[in-house]
């Protein structure tokens, strides 16, 4: 203990030496601690500003001196900020320092001290403080106002990336505070009970109108909130240039990047600064700027843009010679004089950039697929011949210039298009010809290609052709046909002639082409070969001729289907063998002839070679049409003579004939085929020879069916399989029948022909009419001449006294003997005789003396009864009454002109009845009212049927009239 | 009317006299003023109109302020904006205003507005929204001719701004942008309520210009006899 004594004394001690020898070193008494004057507070840069004092400095005294200064936050011992600032001190001085607070500084209590020191940087050393000043409180809070709540800062203005921190203060006590950043809930720590903060990192730009950030109590509807600004960072300008087209004015032009503007801060702000003549210029745009020359010459410039706004200032600079940046103007005023067919000058203008300076321009000529170029050095004005031209051509000529002296930038270019003048053309036309004999006149139809545009030289008037005869009889012959024509058809007098075509514009004739007809035809018989087309075109090649030949030509139509056929040809050297022919208008699956020539050295043409082929062989699409003949019931024909191999989409190899059955097996000569298309199977013949266009389908089935199909194989595939047609064979004795049945049904026709024709005499002879008494010659001499009374008997004065019905034996025939024996069911009508006079049924008789089938027909209509029904089951019948109703019902209704109650006898005649026989319907169709009264009343009854049985039913006064199987009544 | 049997002359002089009026009963003279009627029916379909203009431009606008002020539900107390004329009144009251005083104060609530509504434009720092602002401004400066012209037509003198009450939208400097927003807000929100309110106002004022069925007849009396 008493040794740290001794040691804190010794430590003083020395301490007080050392400060007595500096107070005596420097001569000058140390200074005070500071004093403050005013601590004050910006709100809007979150400020500390200082103001202090240091006292006991002389007037003359003027130190360096350095001030130690403490920020506590909250409390004194909470030391935040320490600095040091060093500044030079005069006598009665206030200094300032300012200290921008990242906590907003309403948010907390500050609390400032600083002490001072002489600035001993020169002089070793330690430092010697004076004593720390007091504690001075920077308090915002108390001042804030009466409301509940604060949020600060209060509209801050940062730059995006910035650390922003946010704090509420709350004066009401409430701890259930919520603050949001753009409707996001914030979480923040709590400074002391009634302030919370919120860091916020690397905020980013969100609007121009700022981020809103606010808080409100849990309870109530009062928000409070502020809005941080956040600036987009500014960037350097990019790009800065300067330029001048006339040395009078500069344009100064830059990449502005992105804009910074806020609701709260302007758009950054440009500005250009010259430092040799220090003048300075504030730019009204944000890219670009204009700067007026000095006149007197100032030839270098060093330009500093800058780009500024609240927060940040940017700037680039730029320093040149003012003639090294020179961008002439386009050039103007170009002209052309003297335009030729070959040569023309080209003459501009250049806007001057000062007599000292030489314009390098640029001259540049489009023309004929090709592009020429060429400099040209200009003071004031331009020119420059362009030659080697084109007749007739359509030039376009550019110009633009630069600084000879100094190369910055070319002008923009200035356009002017010119045509040179006509010339002759100086290519005879390309011509062929196609000969043909009409009634023994060689006709010569020439076709000609109409010159490129390189060689007419000018717009193709007509063309001249000159017809020269070579047996010299003839006259030579000029024609002029009019352009556009490309062809034209010439009558010969004579065949061997040679033919001179011209092409003409308004300036002259082009040399002739020369064309000789001879007088013997073509190789004609040349055989036609097969050549294969590619994508290319078709490759053809020849034979090189023996005798010299000044060229050769191949000629071929473009639309062979189509008439005209559009004929092309190709002209070949004398030393070429080999071509390849090639066209848009080549289509797949179209056959294309090309015949090859050789131009003798008399420019005869001949034959040297026919191809034939396709550029793409197609499968065909269309099968022949298919007659079928001789159709037996094991074989027929088939024949599709009119398809034309020629016009397919392919070289035609043959045929297939398929054949469906049912069988489904193949004779030899046929194999078995599948079809792809609905997988059915078939037998396949196959023809090989494409002109075989008929075949016999043999070893048929007699009654069976088949279908068949005829189509064309290629090398790319068959035809369609389609469409199968049908036939069924006929049956194998048919034909004979038909030899059979034929004579039969003529001769029947025949004979019913003849009995129709003899029916008159057929009838007198087989059944001629029985004689009406009442109509006979016989009757009147009686009446007249003998007996006025006499009369003939007539039925209905006859009284019967009973009416047998019989029941009819179906399906049996018996003779009048045999029905003796049957036991016949007899229906009383008239039981007694005394009622004899009552009236009765319609009583008919059938006369079947004249026809048996028609009796069948029970023409009365009357109920046949069952042939074994007991009486019994007649009841109904039975009585008169009954019977009356049952008769009334089924027939006297229908007997119409007929009296009901009269009783009559009729013979009925079988011939006169319409009605059919089925006995069935009789019930159902009653008879008839005519039917009784078409009858003819008999009067003559045969005394053998009329006769009274002599035995079995002899104690039944009936009359029963029997056929066999029938009934009458 | 007391007409005595036989007194033809009479009669005849009473039809004369009304034939004579005739072309002086108003109810009839279709080439004279129709009155505020089709004014009051012009000035309610502006309103309507208008209601549906501000609809999509409170939208664009509320969204360039950013939340919480473009949330639907946001609903802050009315603390800066105290200068904005008020839309909301009591029924009763409402229902008690005379023809003049419920014109009146449509056309100074409107007026001042109108003026605060330019005051926005000002602000606004995209050109989409000046234009949209700047052509609202033009509708609502016909609503507020529309109503003069209505009051112009009942024979009401136009409101007399006072000297010095001018409305500016400048803020003060202890106005903070936060607020500056919120009175937008409000700006937007009363001019609603102003427009739904107009619509009514406008409603029942042409209900009430709409003339009787039986007006040609009470005029013939009137003036006949």
């Amino acid at each position: 203990m008493a040794l740290s004594s001794v040691s804190q004394t010794a430590f003083l001690l020395a301490l007080l030496s050392l400060r007595t020898y500096q107070s005596e070193v420097l001569s000058e008494p140390l200074p005070s601690a500071p004093e403050f004057l005013k601590v004050s507070v910006n709100s809007t840069c979150q400020c500390l500003h200082l103001q202090w004092t240091v006292h006991n400095l002389s007037h003359h005294q003027e130190f360096r001196m350095v001030f130690q200064i403490e920020i506590s936050r909250i409390k004194t011992s909470n030391v935040i900020w320490v600095e040091n600032y060093t500044t030079t001190v005069k006598w009665n001085q206030v200094l300032h320092w300012s200290w921008e607070s990242k906590l907003p500084l309403e948010c907390a209590k500050h609390f400032i001290r600083m002490r001072s020191a002489v600035d001993t940087a020169k002089t070793p050393g330690p430092r010697v403080w004076s004593s720390w000043s007091s504690w001075e409180e920077a308090d915002v809070q108390n001042s804030l106002g009466q409301d509940p709540l604060f949020v600060f800062p209060k509209d801050k203005l940062v730059e995006e990336g910035s650390n922003v921190t946010i704090c509420y203060v709350s004066k009401s006590h409430q701890n259930n505070i919520s603050c949001y950043l753009e409707g996001v809930r914030m979480q923040g720590e709590q400074l002391d009970p009634n302030v919370s903060v919120f860091n916020l990192n690397h905020v980013a730009f969100i609007r121009e109108t700022g981020t809103n950030i606010y808080c409100k109590p849990g309870q109530g509807d009062r928000i409070k909130g502020t809005v941080l600004f956040v600036s987009k960072v500014l960037k350097e300008p990019k790009d800065f240039s300067c330029e001048t087209q006339d040395l009078t004015t500069l344009n100064c032009t830059w990449d502005p990047g992105s804009d910074t503007g806020l609701l709260k801060q302007l758009s950054q702000s440009y500005a250009l600064f010259e430092s040799f003549s220090g003048k300075k210029t504030l730019c009204k745009h944000k890219s670009w700027c204009l700067w007026q020359v000095a006149p007197e010459s100032q030839d270098m410039y060093n330009f500093t843009l800058t780009a500024e706004n609240y927060l940040r200032k940017r700037s680039v600079h730029l320093l040149f010679n003012l003639t090294h940046r020179v961008h002439p103007m386009a050039p103007f005023n170009v002209l052309f004089k003297n335009v030729s067919a070959t040569n023309a000058t080209m003459t501009w203008k250049v806007h001057s950039i000062g007599k000292y300076h030489t314009l390098l321009c640029q001259v540049e000529l489009y023309g004929e697929g090709k592009v020429t170029q060429h400099n040209v050095s200009v003071k004031v004005d331009g020119a420059h011949l362009f030659s080697g031209l084109e007749p007739d051509m359509e030039y376009m000529a550019q110009v633009r210039c630069a600084n000879g002296d100094h190369f910055w930038k070319w002008s923009e270019w200035t356009q002017q298009n010119f045509t040179t003048a006509e010339a002759a053309p100086s290519e005879a036309p390309d011509v062929w010809r196609n000969v043909k004999t009409v009634q023994g006149r060689c006709v010569v139809t020439l076709f000609w290609k109409p010159l490129s545009k390189l060689q007419a030289h000018g717009k193709i008037l007509f063309y001249n052709i000159v017809v020269d005869y070579l047996d010299r009889t003839s006259v030579s012959e000029l024609l002029s046909i009019p352009a556009p024509a490309n062809g034209t058809e010439l009558p010969l007098s004579q065949c061997s002639s040679q033919i001179r075509i011209m092409a003409n514009n308004s300036v002259g004739t082009s040399p002739a082409s020369v064309i000789v007809v001879s007088r013997e035809p073509g190789n004609e018989e040349v055989e036609e070969e097969r050549v294969k087309g590619t994508e290319d075109g078709f490759p053809l090649s020849w034979k090189p001729q023996p005798r010299h030949v000044t060229g050769y030509l191949v000629e071929w139509c473009e639309h062979p289907q189509d008439p005209p056929c559009d004929l092309q040809w190709k002209n070949l050297g004398p030393n070429v063998t080999s071509t390849v022919v090639s066209s848009d208008a080549f289509r797949p699956g179209v056959r294309y002839n090309f015949r090859i020539y050789g131009i003798s050295t008399e420019r005869v043409p001949y034959l040297l070679a026919r191809k034939t082929g396709y550029s793409q062989e197609l499968a065909p699409s269309d099968n022949p049409q298919v007659v079928m003949t001789n159709l037996t019931s094991h074989s027929f024909t088939l024949s599709w003579k009119n398809y034309s191999t020629e016009s397919q989409p392919s070289f035609i190899q043959g045929y297939h004939i398929y054949l469906k059955s049912k069988a489904g097996w193949c004779h030899s000569g046929s194999e078995k085929a599948v079809l792809s298309d609905d997988a059915a199977v078939c037998c396949k013949y196959k023809i090989d020879n494409p002109e075989q266009k008929t075949f016999v389908v043999e070893n048929l089935q007699p009654e069976s069916f088949y279908e068949f199909l005829v189509t064309p194989y290629t090398s790319v595939g068959e035809g369609p399989h389609d469409a199968f047609a049908k036939v069924t064979t006929p049956d194998e004795y048919s034909p004979t029948l038909i030899r059979i049945i034929l004579p039969m049904v003529f001769c029947i026709l025949l004979i019913m022909i003849t009995c129709y024709l003899k029916s008159q005499w057929m009838k007198e002879k087989c059944y001629p009419d029985i004689p009406d008494p009442y109509k006979s010659s016989v009757l009147s001499l009686i009446k007249s001449k003998e007996n006025p009374h006499l009369t003939i008997m007539n039925i209905k004065d006859c009284v019967p006294d009973s009416i047998e019905v019989l029941n009819k034996q179906e399906g049996t025939r018996k003779s009048l003997t045999e029905t003796e024996s049957t036991k016949p069911t007899y229906l009383y009508l008239l039981p007694t005789e005394k009622r004899y006079s009552s009236p009765g049924p319609c009583i008919c008789f059938e006369n079947f003396t004249y026809n048996q089938a028609a009796s069948d027909s029970a023409s009365c209509g009357h109920v046949p009864a069952p042939p074994k029904a007991p009486p019994s089951q007649l009841g109904l019948l039975t009585s008169p009454e009954n019977l009356l109703k049952a008769l009334e019902k089924n027939y006297m209704n229908s007997l119409g002109e007929i009296p009901a109650g009269e009783t009559s006898l009729n013979y009925v005649s079988q011939l006169a009845s319409p009605m059919s026989g089925d006995k069935s319907n009789l019930p159902i169709n009653p008879p008839e009212p005519a039917l009784c009264s078409e009858y003819k009343m008999q009067m003559a009854i045969p005394l053998g049927l009329a006769s009274p049985p002599s035995s079995g039913s002899s104690s039944l006064s009936s009359v029963t009239l029997l056929d066999e199987g029938e009934h009458y009544h | 009317m007391d007409l005595r049997a036989g007194d033809s002359w009479g009669l005849l002089a009473c039809l004369c006299t009304v034939l004579w009026h005739l072309p002086a009963v108003p109810a009839l003279n279709r080439t004279g003023d129709p009155g505020p009627g089709p004014s009051i029916q012009k000035t309610y379909d502006l309103t309507r109109y208008l209601e549906h203009q501000l609809r999509s431009l409170a939208g664009t606008y509320l969204n360039y302020l950013g939340p919480p002020f473009n949330e639907p539900d946001f609903n802050p107390p009315r603390l800066g904006a105290e200068t904005l004329p008020r839309a909301t009144v009591n029924l009763d009251v409402w229902r008690s205003l005379n023809d003049k005083l419920r014109l009146t104060q449509n056309y100074e609530a409107y007026s001042h507005l109108l003026c605060y509504l330019r005051g926005l434009n000002r602000q606004a720092a995209t050109a989409e929204l000046r234009r949209s602002l700047a052509h609202f401004c033009t509708s609502l400066q016909g609503l507020l001719g529309s109503i003069a012209g209505v009051m112009a037509a009942l024979g009401y003198p136009l409101p007399q701004p006072l000297p010095g009450t001018e409305p500016t939208w400048a803020p003060g400097p202890a106005h903070s942008d936060f607020l500056q927003k919120m009175d937008d807000f409000w700006l937007l929100k009363e001019l609603q309520t102003w427009l739904w309110r107009s619509a009514k106002d406008f409603n029942r004022l042409k209900k009430k210009m709409q003339p009787p069925a039986a007006a040609v007849t009470l005029h013939l009396e009137a003036h006949g006899f």
